[in-house]
């Protein structure tokens, strides 16, 4: 079970000097390169007053929805975690992108874009109207008990909704400076020093728990998990573990084009869309997993899709259209048209591509993060062992402060923010065992087991 | 400007039916300040979870329903498609031409639109990708727990960040359009900026123009930039044509 306390109680690992080496390079080759001072972190929060009947409406609701007792957010792949570990110095080279010059101001595009916006606005009245027409996502949910497109875990979602509705929305201006990138981002080597005392012990925790529990609610959160489609294969997105999983969860229906194919031969076998019913097509498409429920929904959705024949195709295309036909009537033919929709398609175009490097890099991103935590897992464990082996009379009691003492290499300016950074959030929690920092200059670190979850980053010569 | 002001931006500049499946961004931003910083007990972390959870639920159906929309939706269009080019192949008398040009003109708008819808359900994944990363680390941050990490590791292999089917038929959709969209021709290009306007009134393309705007905007380079700080966008080449009156 996924407790504080069992992390509490593993006792926390006594770190050496961290081999500044590796991590030293990933610094050095642009990660803190000298050309982005990192400020220090603007903490300050404001604490908005909420009106207690609030609190205790979102809180009622919170409860509402009963917390599965063994909750894991999603399986994790155990097998997922082998080809991360790749060799550190790859690390290196990946965060050389991020040295790219910060303060570039890119304006090309934004004063045509803010006209286009402008000149949308005078329409957004017209799509108010529109609303609610194609509620597809709402389509199964009342109709069909068995829907299958939604796990009972959706109750959550309704009850969400239901949270959204009872936080009224005040609009509170609490202006904080930071840019959004840079906070989801920005990983301080303090919080992934932080990461690396409980991370591990976390995932260790989590990982026997998603696999061995028999619980209903943890198969429908192992529903989540995507599993790669093969034609004719079935993308029902099950976990491969949850061996019980049959008719008691409903999983989540992906379609494949591959599918679809199968889908579609199976239709025109029973004489078109109008003509076949979902049981005969699931008995044609024979795919295993496949249920009348996923063949029901698809099969509406495919009549909708081919209704209006002559004019767009799909409904979400005519809302979309049915009101800027006027405008465009008379350029239907004409060269402006295509001219248009050719500036169209290249905007698009463009977003796309920028939204592949962003994911790819978002991807990286994380993998570089998860792999400095191993590494720094890694280290600690070995230091660990060195103290271990050589024990100190001044050895640290039990209640000292958890300190990772960094070396002088790499970037000094940014090593000096951080330490600024790691003081300020340290006075922020008011952990008064942080104060006392005895052993500055050993190297013996222990963990403070009860409360300290948090790592100092202290610079030795600060 | 702020991710939370960016966020609602691009919802209202949304298609309709898809505003209110992004993220509560500022709902869940009001539950992190309500956890306590100096006792977080593992009873709010379990609701903020929850929470998290039922978000993602969200995502995951949504998106996951557009995908099979645009899987039926990318083949009628090539059913469409052959049968135009069928038509063609048979030359005809006067009205069977005006209602294959008609024809075609449907189908290159309806062809482009999908493909900016399509673009859009990424850009969905993404922004909300990136809300949930920044309200973990918001979390971490106020209680110093370690939920960021393992938590974003799952959430990465969600149906609704694994976007390569989507992806792929985008690519698809590209080729297609080569094919139906007739040859440039140079020398149109200055009315055809006219009429980029006015077909940037309709709602995909708008806000496949506030997608990009927002996008830039978020990554311009700021002062707390960090070294896991995604790069400026730069798009130096995209050209977009000086502001022009919009025809009426």
């Amino acid at each position: 079970m996924y407790t504080w306390k069992e992390m509490e109680t593993r006792s926390a690992l006594p770190m050496g000097k961290l081999n500044m080496e590796q991590l030293g390079d990933a610094r050095s080759s642009g990660v803190m390169s000298s050309t982005l001072p990192v400020r220090p972190n603007n903490s300050g929060e404001k604490f908005p007053k909420i009106p207690d009947s609030q609190l205790v409406l979102m809180d009622r609701e919170i409860r509402s929805n009963p917390l599965p007792s063994d909750y894991t957010p999603f399986v994790s792949d155990g097998g997922n975690v082998g080809p991360l570990f790749s060799s550190p110095s790859g690390l290196s080279s990946d965060l050389h992108f991020s040295s790219s010059l910060p303060h570039e101001r890119h304006t090309n595009g934004t004063p045509f874009a803010n006209q286009l916006l402008n000149a949308g606005v005078s329409l957004s009245s017209t799509y108010s109207s529109n609303t609610g027409i194609f509620q597809v996502p709402n389509n199964n949910l009342p109709k069909d008990p068995t829907a299958v497109t939604w796990c009972p875990e959706t109750v959550q979602g309704i009850g969400n909704s239901k949270i959204n509705d009872s936080l009224i929305v005040v609009s509170n201006d609490l202006s904080k400076q930071n840019e959004w990138w840079s906070d989801i981002m920005n990983v301080d080597w303090k919080d992934l020093l932080n990461d690396t005392t409980i991370a591990e012990s976390q995932s260790k925790v989590v990982c026997p728990a998603a696999q061995s529990s028999p619980d209903i609610s943890m198969h429908q959160l192992q529903s989540h998990r995507s599993v790669p489609c093969h034609a004719g294969e079935v993308c029902s997105i099950t976990s491969p573990m949850s061996a019980t999983t049959s008719t008691a969860t409903k999983p989540r229906m992906r379609w494949t084009p591959e599918l679809h194919e199968l889908f579609i031969d199976a239709v025109n076998q029973l004489g078109g869309g109008e003509k076949a019913t979902p049981k005969g097509v699931l008995n044609i498409m024979k795919v295993e997993g496949l249920t009348i429920c996923h063949v029901k929904s698809h099969l509406q959705k495919y009549r909708t899709a081919r209704y209006i024949p002559d004019s767009s195709e799909g409904m979400s295309e005519k809302r979309i259209t049915q009101s800027e036909e006027l405008p465009s009537l008379n350029l239907k033919t004409g060269i402006d048209f295509t001219e248009a929709l050719r500036l169209q398609i290249e905007v698009q175009k463009r977003l796309h591509e920028q939204l592949e490097i962003q994911r790819s890099m978002q991807l990286r991103i994380e993998e570089q993060a998860k792999r400095l935590q191993v590494m720094i897992e890694k280290q600690r464990k070995s230091t660990m062992e060195k103290q271990h082996a050589s024990s100190t009379p001044s050895e640290p009691t039990p209640h000292s402060t958890a300190e990772i003492e960094l070396p002088e290499g790499g970037n000094s300016s940014s090593s000096i923010q951080r330490t600024e950074d790691s003081r300020q959030v340290g006075n922020k929690w008011k952990m008064p065992e942080l104060e006392t920092s005895n052993k500055k200059g050993t190297d013996a670190i222990t963990g403070c087991p009860s409360t300290s979850k948090h790592i100092r980053v202290s610079n030795e010569d600060a | 400007m702020k991710f939370g002001k960016r966020l609602k931006k691009q919802v209202e500049e949304s298609l309709p039916e898809w505003r209110d499946k992004f993220l509560s961004y500022k709902d869940l931003k009001k539950l992190v300040r309500l956890t306590s910083a100096a006792q977080p007990c593992s009873r709010v972390e379990a609701e903020f979870v929850q929470m998290l959870n039922a978000e993602i639920d969200k995502f995951n159906a949504f998106f996951v329903e557009q995908e099979e929309d645009f899987i039926i939706r990318q083949r009628e269009l090539q059913e469409r498609i052959k049968r135009v080019m069928e038509d063609d192949g048979t030359g005809g008398s006067q009205p069977s031409e005006m209602e294959h040009a008609k024809e075609m003109s449907r189908i290159r708008k309806d062809i482009v639109n999908f493909h900016g819808e399509m673009v859009l359900l990424e850009n969905y994944s993404s922004i909300n990708y990136t809300g949930l990363a920044k309200i973990l680390k918001k979390y971490d941050k106020r209680t110093g727990r370690v939920l960021r990490l393992p938590f974003i590791e799952k959430v990465l292999k969600q149906p609704f960040f694994t976007t390569d089917l989507v992806s792929e038929m985008v690519k698809e959709c590209e080729r297609t359009i080569e094919l139906v969209l007739p040859v440039a021709d140079r020398g149109q290009s200055e009315q055809g900026r006219k009429g980029a306007l006015v077909a940037a009134e309709q709602s995909v393309f708008r806000n496949t123009i506030a997608a990009l705007v927002t996008m830039q905007e978020l990554r311009k380079g700021s002062s707390t930039y960090g070294h896991f700080s995604l790069p400026p966008l730069s798009l130096p080449d995209l050209q977009l044509p000086s502001p022009i009156p919009i025809l009426q």
